[in-house]
């Protein structure tokens, strides 16, 4: 027996029927293209918010207000109250100095105040992100200048009235003009523009390009108060992290209760989001496939109502010798090519839709996915066509022939 | 079934010889289905024993079954049973894909088949395109294309009416001229008198042969 015949006798009895094929084929199509575009999508959030937090800076050492458990995702009452607003924070600028002289691993500490706040040049004002912080908070953060220059520390101990500009603050503000030089209003407060970041886009939660950047002295200052919103704290590589952590621990606990702060690493930050974010893709995925599954049905579902109607056929092809194998690979066949037609159908449509979404929203596509999806159409071809086909094969051919 | 067996056919003792041209005859009920069946290896009987050109062919299994229906069998039904959308040509090629042959010998013994009984001008006719004797004439070359040991035909006048009736009848001396041997399954009298010998069943015995 051969199979190039067996396979032309498929088409064509798909093909004598090509609106039902379609819409059998619709099934495993809408399956595949589902998985596809959903694991896009999964792990494009992961990609995407994994880069972010990795361009907030390496080898980074965060203190937070408040008690976090970073693995478990839980906030304590006092660190939730401590993110929302900067009045409830324990933190000072002094903790910063403190761990800077007091743990050698550290290159870099910088304290950061955030408030929100009305910037306004002229008749432009906006809403932006005030951050108030130390001269060296650019290295830290790893925000490059475009144009001018960042404060220094003589200005952050005189508490100067200046800032540095996101690049959308400047733009939504002067335009294409330079900013340098000018007198903006944050708040109440004249502030001379001495630089513009350059721009970043959004890095997840936070957009750089939103921001404006003060002097934290100033900063606190300006909302009466003489705490901060979080510490960073660099080191020179990954592996010294973790034993920074303790010491910096060590030496605000000399300060602080134990409830008053958390010290994080970014790579635990990290770890979390991206199990939690694993977990998210493989349920999306996960509920495509029961549309796969779904399809296979309706292929199994026609299969049976092609074998009914096909009887007489199969009795005479089996009167003219077709072996019970024969008709087996023959309704095996036609099951499959529903299947792996709607499987590529369903590539093509999932991977166009992740090229094309992609413009709008993170989708990282993933080979695998595609790869596993069209194996996966496959095999519900194979499963879903195996009970009709069989009983295809076991038709008695006297009966079948009579078959009316 | 539930215990109670029905003979459908009793003691018969049959030959058929090489280049015979046998008419099967008896009243619906008597058996004679059955026979053609056996014959045909679409069935094989409970107890007795069925040669094939010298192959014992009673115990065989259902594949073995098909592969000897393939080679041995060509088989003329009364309802024609031609796959519909398909071709005259696509019809009669049906029993050689399931052969070894290459396709393009595949086509050249379609073609000489639908040649020998007169339809080499309607090859890409479909069976709906065709009259009833003409429909009945791809089946012919369809039982032919294989070049079997045996021709079975199961009442292939019945659907006809009698001209063309007359001239399948025709096509099945000729094909007996030539040395085929077949045998015609049928209830009328006057159709197996074309045949040179009549077998009549009767309540699953041979009466007369």
């Amino acid at each position: 027996m051969k199979y190039i015949p067996l396979l032309k006798v498929s088409f064509k009895a798909l093909g004598s029927n090509k609106s039902r094929a379609l819409l059998t084929m619709l099934g495993v199509i809408i399956g595949v293209a589902a998985v596809i575009l959903l694991v896009s999508i999964g792990n494009g959030l992961k990609t995407f918010i994994t880069k972010q937090l990795e361009d907030l800076g390496s080898n980074l050492v965060v203190v937070l207000p408040g008690e976090i458990d970073v693995k478990n995702f839980s906030f304590s009452a006092g660190s939730q109250a401590a993110l929302a607003g900067l009045a409830t924070s324990k933190l000072k600028i002094i903790d910063a100095e403190n761990i800077k002289r007091d743990v050698p691993l550290l290159e870099e500490t910088v304290a950061i105040t955030l408030s929100n706040s009305v910037v306004r040049f002229g008749n432009e004002s906006k809403i932006s992100q005030v951050i108030g912080t130390t001269d060296n908070y650019t290295k830290v953060r790893n925000s490059p200048l475009r144009e001018g220059e960042f404060f220094t520390q003589k200005d952050v101990d005189s508490a100067r009235r200046i800032a540095v500009l996101g690049a959308t603050v400047a733009k939504d503000l002067f335009g294409d003009k330079s900013p340098l030089g000018e007198k903006i209003f944050i708040g109440n407060f004249p502030y001379e523009v001495i630089g513009v970041l350059e721009e970043k886009g959004a890095m997840g939660f936070i957009n750089v390009d939103e921001q404006t950047i003060i002097p934290v002295t100033t900063a606190q200052r300006q909302l009466n108060l003489d705490n901060v919103n979080m510490i960073y704290g660099q080191v020179a590589s990954p592996d010294e992290v973790s034993a920074a952590i303790k010491e910096v621990d060590q030496v605000l606990s000399t300060r602080l209760e134990k409830d008053d702060y958390t010290v994080v690493d970014q790579k635990e930050v990290l770890s979390a989001i991206s199990s939690i974010l694993s977990v998210i893709t493989i349920s999306l995925g996960g509920t495509a496939a029961i549309s796969l599954l779904v399809g296979g049905i309706g292929i199994m579902n026609i299969m049976l109502v092609s074998v009914t109607e096909r009887t007489r056929e199969i009795g005479l092809r089996k009167a003219l010798g077709a072996t019970p194998e024969t008709i087996l690979a023959q309704f095996l066949i036609e099951a499959v090519i529903l299947s792996i037609g709607g499987g590529l159908i369903g590539i093509v449509f999932g991977v166009a839709g992740s090229l094309l979404l992609n413009l709008i929203f993170p989708m990282t596509l993933i080979w695998w996915s595609v790869i596993l999806a069209f194996f996966v159409s496959v095999a519900v071809g194979l499963l879903f066509g195996t009970m009709p086909a069989m009983r295809a094969a076991k038709l008695d051919p006297i009966d079948a022939l009579r078959y009316e | 079934m539930d215990g109670i067996s029905i003979k459908a056919l009793d003691g018969i003792s049959l030959m058929i010889r090489e280049g015979e041209f046998v008419a099967i005859t008896g009243a619906s009920g008597s058996g004679k289905s059955t026979l053609m069946h056996i014959i045909g290896c679409l069935d094989t009987p409970t107890n007795g024993e069925v040669f094939l050109e010298g192959q014992k062919v009673s115990d065989l299994t259902e594949r073995q079954l098909a592969i000897v229906r393939n080679k041995k069998i060509g088989f003329v039904f009364q309802q024609f049973n031609l796959l519909a959308r398909t071709s005259a040509l696509e019809n009669v090629a049906l029993p050689l894909i399931y052969s070894s042959l290459s396709e393009s010998e595949i086509e050249e013994k379609a073609k000489e088949a639908l040649n020998m009984v007169g339809l080499s001008n309607r090859l890409d006719h479909q069976p709906n395109q065709l009259s009833g004797g003409q429909q009945q004439k791809v089946a012919i070359a369809r039982a032919l294309v294989t070049s079997p040991s045996l021709i079975l035909a199961d009442e292939p006048t019945g659907n006809l009416d009698s001209k063309s009736g007359q001239e399948i009848l025709k096509i099945f001396q000729q094909l007996n001229n030539q040395g085929n041997t077949i045998i015609l399954v049928t209830h009328n009298q006057q159709v197996a008198a074309n045949a040179q010998r009549i077998i009549k069943i009767k309540d699953g015995k041979i009466e007369e042969k």
